[in-house]
């Protein structure tokens, strides 16, 4: 097969890979189970982008005061995600750690089928696409944050899927150096997509340093609980040794990032309340009774901190658990992060008589932003699923 | 080229609404409730009848503050939005790739979406109706029975607006945010 | 670009629409409003961008409302883009409100009535068929199976011409349709006077002669009671006012039971009860006699019997501590009032107002009001209240025949009154007649002979008067009705034969001469060609008559003797000439208006172009800045035409006037018990009123203004409301003794906590009404028919309703 060979070229491609290979799937109820939940989220997807295509922005419950919704988030969602994949592939070739090189390839991976998905829900949020491409070239708004993280995550993708070929290639000094190459990428583009927030004078709450520097704590958070899942779910909970000992060391860097994030939510919390000062500290007393908000740090933080703190660590089924769990949390994490940036309107007058005075916006997501943003993680699993079956994962030891 | 600006005197302002209208007529705007470059601000009344607040029932017409360092025009990353050579903030809108990023950073709510063409659109002081046909009138200003409205060139020191500025008090909307509005409300 | 919308969307604000050149116009014909008209989904705006190049500028008059504001109509391919204000004309310097703006929309409304149509359903259904023009006038002739025509009527009421009713609404070209009026021989004459301005011009009227304007430009104080300027714009005086508000200019006192746009401009807001002004005036008035504040100069010269009115406002102890529990106004904001008032004086305005009647006492106030400022010697004068001066025009010859069978006016003498004269429902009846009055007496049988049919131009008596149950009723006996309109009202749901009259911005009108301190001539200009089949209404007119003037004529000659004998002494053709209702409108618009300003030369050039003219305009006229104007130098203004004097028949003002006392109306005016402002337990005063960007009805279809105001709501107060539970939103079910009406609840402490108030014109039930059906509430399915006494106006604050969430 012509094809086949073309790509072996390229990047080696497992022997026995082929479309019957990818659906001779054992016909466990678990699997199956999965293979609904993929080919639902996909259809779910495929709704959202016709939908998308026929409507535009008509399809979203987007407004003036609330431009950005779910699909900004659920593209901070993915893409951190994969930053944070990112930055823990490296943890191995690139910082020595070296419980952390059999995990490298794999990880890349997933930082790849993490970005994917993010990709396509932004192509889904900014209105003309193509034309940002044009213009992103030809008139280069370099003020923009949008425009350094867009370009930037163009970087990371180019370098996290040269890395993973020459990974796969096993040429270990190419994918090194592309891995750190892409980790610099990968850190910068996200943290300039947190200042997209930071850097808005107008909005109090989101203004200032503490975002970007928050993105880049979460997203390994975010990498970390991602990791948790799909170990937990390669593995079915009987990890070997080899990955226990990653994974307890995982989470023990885990159990740290989180005693800092919430640090970091804390001082955030409170000096934004200290003083009263207006914009901010009535936004953020919003902010601490919402339910989101306190799901968000209850599942994503408190609990698996929990965890890792009493079983130093180990407790690796309760984690896959709580990982999907804080997972969920995470996603509703970026959603209540890019919804507090615009809960204060920017005008505070009635603009016609028989109206309420505003007061808080709200917003609440139509059903094709649902369907894109969940839909995408279907593109996530597929393609973590074809990987899985087509590329040999598993770190050689020859290094 | 000039440096246009708008000074109001907003507390003459009856809330008619009739710039608001002319405004959609000239420049052809939509109808809707989120469609309007420009709008007339009512505060809710406080007080119990008839012990009324009379300073909360303010009436403040408001659009785009074409702000000298408009941060609409920073965070574009196609410069779509830019300033053109009269020092009216714009919107281009074959370049805008609609990212919305405007109408967040706008600390006016002074942006919303043209549903035709699906891009940002913005007061732009009639630049592409009644200033392109050579006119010194901006449509709201023209219309106003109270006469609320001078748009004039700033750099001109003998036009009414530098005129007015120099002599009566003022103060501009979301000043400390440093994006130096060119548009003065008069006290 | 043509983006389509429903209702519903357009209402919430999602989804928008717009632009759409003429040609593209929907042509539904209302006539199938079952089927495919006007209903969610089919309809299209025009709003187009204006273009960069030099446009085309017709100079107009606006008629979105009663103030005719100078308009300039930019043409875009025969396309009308953009109206703005015209600067040349005095009255309304420069301003065009947000109706104005929104004429355009009245233009390219795709609701309007496009075709003639008659009417092939039941009366009220709204079910018509398309029609040419000749079988439109030839219905009205004729009749069909569905209705009888003029020809049946006439010869069954053996040609009396009073059988037929003619009715119009305010407006230019109203000229044009009383003339048909007149040479068909009716004495049947109803316009808007009774529910609108009638007590208020007639108490000025016959107290200072004339209903005169006030200087609000150079006044330096200003009692602003019962006038909502802000929201009830009125040219120049609106802007006269608001210019200068808030300690830049005149100081301003505003009298309102609600909290309005005005009040909140006022320096000083009192909230006086409902319908008892007059109680105020009095009470200002008994300072001002206690405190010798008056002008004795003034008084001594120019009043008649004023010792006895001084004597009965003394006598009967109108303090402002009496007036204090009867107004809700603390006695001592009276006295300051009487006193800075009078300190300002001549350069003081009570101002006289300009709206419905809304107590039943408001003759009497209207007349309290023009003494007290006399009193002070602020008339005639500059800051004060003026009479100004008037450019004249040249009249032209109308037609006026006598019928001999045509019987007086369908009004009935009083029989019950002690002693004198009076009418049956009211003292005196005015030229434009009481509509109320006269519509209760056409359904109770009172009227001394048949009235069989009605024609109703650019009129809407089922939503501008109270109790739209009564004129429905009253429509559907009417044998015959042809409406001429604009749009498909209410009331031309009621029609047997409609025609289509084409919008202002289609039609030039009769030129108008505009009195004031700055006099001007103004004019209508036509703007573009009417569009469909719609027509001046000059034009229906010559059409109408060129149908019926013969045939009808037949039918006098079989009747009227005086007629046959003429014919036997001068002939038939010549018999004929004299009644030939072809007359009036053998000449176009254009002519007849070259015609009345033909003495001053250059003059219809200039109205042509300019659309406004007055003499020596070219060396007075000067922009002086973007926004101000000068229109006459200062030395030439008209503040003062008359040194002072009254324009009465006496030259005097008259406090007392004792021809009324044998109608059983007040001589001069004293407060009466049962003025008393009383709403029972558990009950709300209801109050209507208008808004700046509605003119009534007329604009309820208005798809720019509906955009800034999408329907209207009842205004409740915050803390009733919360009693009740009402909240904001909540539909509310308003209820009289004569019906009920539904709408949206505002709670807002801009009302009194016994009092409800929405605004007029929303909540029509023409179903070929696109925006306007059943859009918000109808005021006038629940306000009671309660007239004063005196014009029998309409007097619309005299309902209690009781209110419901639904």
């Amino acid at each position: 097969m012509a094809l086949r060979e073309l790509v072996n070229k390229i990047v080696p491609i497992k022997e026995d890979f082929s479309i019957k290979s990818l659906l001779g799937f054992k016909k466990t109820p678990l699997n199956v189970l999965v293979f609904f939940m993929i080919m639902g989220l996909l259809l779910l997807l495929v709704w959202g982008l016709a939908q998308f295509l026929m409507h535009g922005h008509h399809a979203y419950n987007v407004t003036r005061e609330h431009p950005w919704g779910l699909l900004i988030s659920g593209y901070i969602f993915f893409v951190g995600t994969s930053t944070g994949l990112c930055i823990i592939a490296s943890l191995g070739h690139v910082f020595g750690i070296k419980e952390f090189n059999h995990i490298g390839k794999r990880t890349t991976l997933l930082a790849i089928i993490t970005l994917l998905p993010g990709f396509i829900i932004i192509l889904t949020e900014i209105g003309h696409p193509v034309t940002m491409m044009i213009y992103n070239i030809l008139t280069p708004g370099i003020t923009s944050a949008i425009w350094w993280m867009g370009t930037l995550y163009g970087l990371v993708l180019t370098f996290i899927i040269l890395e993973f070929g020459f990974a796969l290639r096993g040429n270990h000094k190419w994918a090194v150096r592309l891995g750190i190459g892409g980790l610099i990428a990968d850190v910068a583009a996200f943290t300039t997509l947190g200042s997209v927030f930071a850097y808005l004078v107008a909005r109090p709450i989101a203004n200032g340093p503490f975002i970007p520097l928050y993105f880049l704590l979460t997203a390994v958070v975010s990498g970390a609980f991602f990791m948790f899942m799909i170990y937990g779910f390669k593995h079915k909970l009987n990890f070997p040794e080899e990955v226990k000992i990653t994974l307890v060391k995982l989470a023990k860097i885990l159990g740290l990032l989180l005693a800092v994030t919430m640090f970091f939510e804390w001082w955030r919390i409170i000096t934004a309340i200290y003083g009263d000062m207006p914009e901010r500290a009535d936004t953020m007393m919003r902010i601490i009774a919402s339910t989101s908000f306190q799901l968000e740090v209850l599942f994503a933080m408190v609990i698996p901190f929990v965890i890792i703190l009493v079983s130093k660590g180990t407790a690796l089924k309760a984690l896959f658990f709580s990982s999907i769990a804080a997972l969920i949390s995470i996603f509703l994490m970026r959603n209540d992060m890019v919804h507090h940036a615009q809960m204060m309107p920017m005008q505070m007058l009635k603009k016609t008589e028989y109206q309420l005075a505003p007061t808080w916006i709200e917003y609440s997501p139509s059903p094709v932003e649902w369907a894109i943003a969940v839909g995408a993680l279907g593109v996530c699993f597929l393609l973590y699923y074809v990987a899985e079956k087509a590329f040999d994962l598993d770190e050689d030891d020859h290094h | 080229m000039a440096r246009y600006g708008m000074a109001l005197d907003y507390k003459n302002c009856i809330n008619c609404k009739a710039c608001e209208t002319a405004c959609k007529e000239e420049n052809g705007i939509l109808m809707g409730a989120d469609k309007h470059r420009i709008w007339v601000g009512t505060g809710e009344i406080e007080g119990q009848y008839p012990l009324l607040d009379l300073t909360s029932n303010v009436f403040h017409p408001s659009q785009c503050q074409h702000c000298d360092n408009a941060p609409c025009e920073e965070v574009c990353p196609t410069q779509a939005t830019y300033t053109d050579e009269n020092g009216v903030v714009r919107v281009n809108i074959d370049q805008c790739i609609l990212c919305s990023y405007c109408m967040n950073a706008c600390p006016y709510d002074a942006r919303y979406v043209d549903d035709r063409t699906m891009t940002v659109d913005k007061c732009n002081f009639c630049a592409e109706t009644r200033l392109a046909r050579g006119e010194t009138t901006t449509a709201c200003q023209n219309t106003c029975p109270t006469k609320v409205r001078i748009f004039g060139d700033l750099d001109d020191p003998n036009s009414e607006i530098s005129e007015v500025l120099r002599t009566r008090e003022h103060y501009s909307l979301k000043a400390h945010l440093g994006t130096k509005p060119k548009l003065f409300y008069l006290t | 670009m043509e983006v389509e919308i429903s209702r519903r969307k357009f209402l919430q604000g999602t989804v928008a629409m717009s632009v759409v050149g003429s040609a593209a116009l929907s042509t539904n014909l209302l006539s199938s409003s079952h089927g495919s008209s006007a209903k969610p989904g089919a309809v299209s705006f025009h709003n187009t961008k204006t273009g960069s190049d030099k446009g085309h500028d017709v100079a107009t008059l606006c008629e979105m409302c009663v103030n005719k504001c100078a308009a300039l109509a930019r043409v875009e391919n025969g396309v009308v883009t953009k109206l703005n204000p015209n600067p040349m004309f005095p009255k309304s310097k420069n301003m065009l409100c947000a109706r104005g703006n929104a004429g355009i929309q009245a233009l390219y409304d795709p609701d309007r009535l496009k075709f003639p149509m008659i009417r092939i359903g039941e009366k009220g259904e709204g079910k018509f068929k398309r029609v040419t023009w000749d079988e439109a006038y030839s219905a009205i002739l004729n009749g069909t199976d569905k209705f009888p025509g003029l020809s049946t009527i006439l010869e069954e009421e053996e040609d009396n011409r009073s059988s037929m009713l003619f009715c119009a609404g305010e407006g230019m070209a109203e000229h044009t349709f009383k003339q048909f009026y007149q040479a068909f021989g009716s004495a049947n004459w109803l316009n808007h006077a009774s529910i609108c301005l009638q007590t208020v011009a007639s108490g000025y009227g016959v107290t200072l002669g004339s209903y005169p304007q006030a200087d609000l430009e150079n006044a330096e104080y200003i009692i602003m009671a019962g006038a909502n300027r802000a929201e009830a714009i009125v040219t120049p005086d609106t802007m006269d006012l608001f210019k200068r508000t808030k300690g830049r200019g005149a100081k301003m006192i505003c009298i309102d039971p609600r909290f309005t746009n005005t009040s909140a401009k006022a320096d000083k807001w009192l909230a006086i009860k409902p319908g008892t002004d007059l109680a105020f005036v009095l009470a200002l008035t008994y300072v001002t006699f206690t405190e010798e504040l008056q002008n004795n100069e003034y008084i001594e010269t120019h009043f008649n019997s004023y010792e006895e009115y001084k004597n009965s406002v003394l006598e009967n102890k109108y303090t402002p501590e009496w007036a204090e529990p009867i107004t809700g106004i603390k006695a001592e904001d009276i006295y300051t009032i009487a006193r800075d008032f009078a300190a300002a004086a001549p350069k003081a305005v009570y101002y006289p107002g300009r709206r419905s009647t809304f107590a039943k006492n408001d003759f009497q106030l209207r007349r309290a009001m023009a003494i007290y400022q006399a009193l002070h010697g602020a008339i005639d004068t500059k800051g004060g209240l003026i009479f100004g001066s008037k450019i004249p025009l040249k009249a032209h010859e109308g037609l006026q025949p006598l019928y001999e069978k045509a019987k007086a006016r369908a009004v009935v003498k009083s029989t019950n009154k002690e002693g004198e004269a009076g009418y049956d429902d009211c003292a005196v009846v005015s030229g434009g007649g009481s509509w109320i009055g006269w519509r209760n007496r056409f359904l109770d049988g009172k009227m001394p002979y048949k009235v069989r049919g009605m024609f109703c131009y650019k009129h809407n008596p089922m939503m501008n008067m109270p109790n739209t149950q009564k004129t429905a009723e009253m429509l559907r006996k009417m044998d015959l009705v042809v409406t001429i309109d604009t749009m498909p009202s209410d009331t031309v749901m009621y029609a047997d034969v409609v025609l289509p009259e084409c919008t202002y911005l289609e039609r030039t009108d009769p030129i108008k001469t505009f009195g004031g301190v700055e006099p001007s001539i103004a004019v209508r200009n036509k703007v573009i060609d009417p569009m469909f089949e719609s027509k001046p209404v000059m034009d229906i007119m010559k059409g109408l008559t060129t149908k019926i003037s013969k045939p009808l004529f037949e039918i006098s000659k079989k009747f009227d003797e005086e007629i046959q004998d003429l014919i036997d002494e001068d002939g038939e053709e010549e018999a004929y000439a004299e009644f030939d209702l072809t007359l009036p409108f053998l000449h176009t618009q254009e002519e007849l208006n070259h015609h009345a300003v033909a003495d001053y030369p250059g003059a219809a050039e200039k109205l042509h172009h300019d659309g406004v003219f007055y003499p020596k305009q070219d060396d007075y006229y000067k922009q002086l800045s973007a926004n101000e104007h000068q229109y006459y130098p200062e030395n030439k203004k008209s503040y003062s035409v008359r040194g002072g004097k009254p324009v009465t028949p006496s030259g005097k003002v008259e406090c007392v006037i004792g021809s009324f006392a044998s109608k059983g109306i007040d001589p001069m005016p004293v407060w009466r018990d049962e003025y008393e402002f009383s709403v029972p337990a558990g009950k709300f005063k209801l109050l209507t009123g208008r808004h700046a960007q509605f003119t009534q009805t007329g604009s309820a279809n208005n798809a720019m203004l509906i955009d800034l105001m999408p329907e209207n709501f009842i205004w409740i107060n915050k803390r009733v409301a919360a009693e009740k539970g009402i909240k904001f939103a909540d539909m509310i079910e308003v209820s009289s003794s004569i019906g009920s009406t539904r709408l949206k609840a505002y709670p807002t402490e801009k009302i009194a906590p016994d009092q409800v108030f929405f605004i007029h014109g929303f909540g029509e039930e023409s179903e070929a009404l696109t925006w306007a059906y059943k859009n918000g509430g109808n005021d006038n399915a629940i306000i009671e028919d309660t007239m004063e006494p005196v014009y029998g106006a309409a007097a619309m604050h005299e309902t209690n309703v009781s209110i419901k969430k639904v």
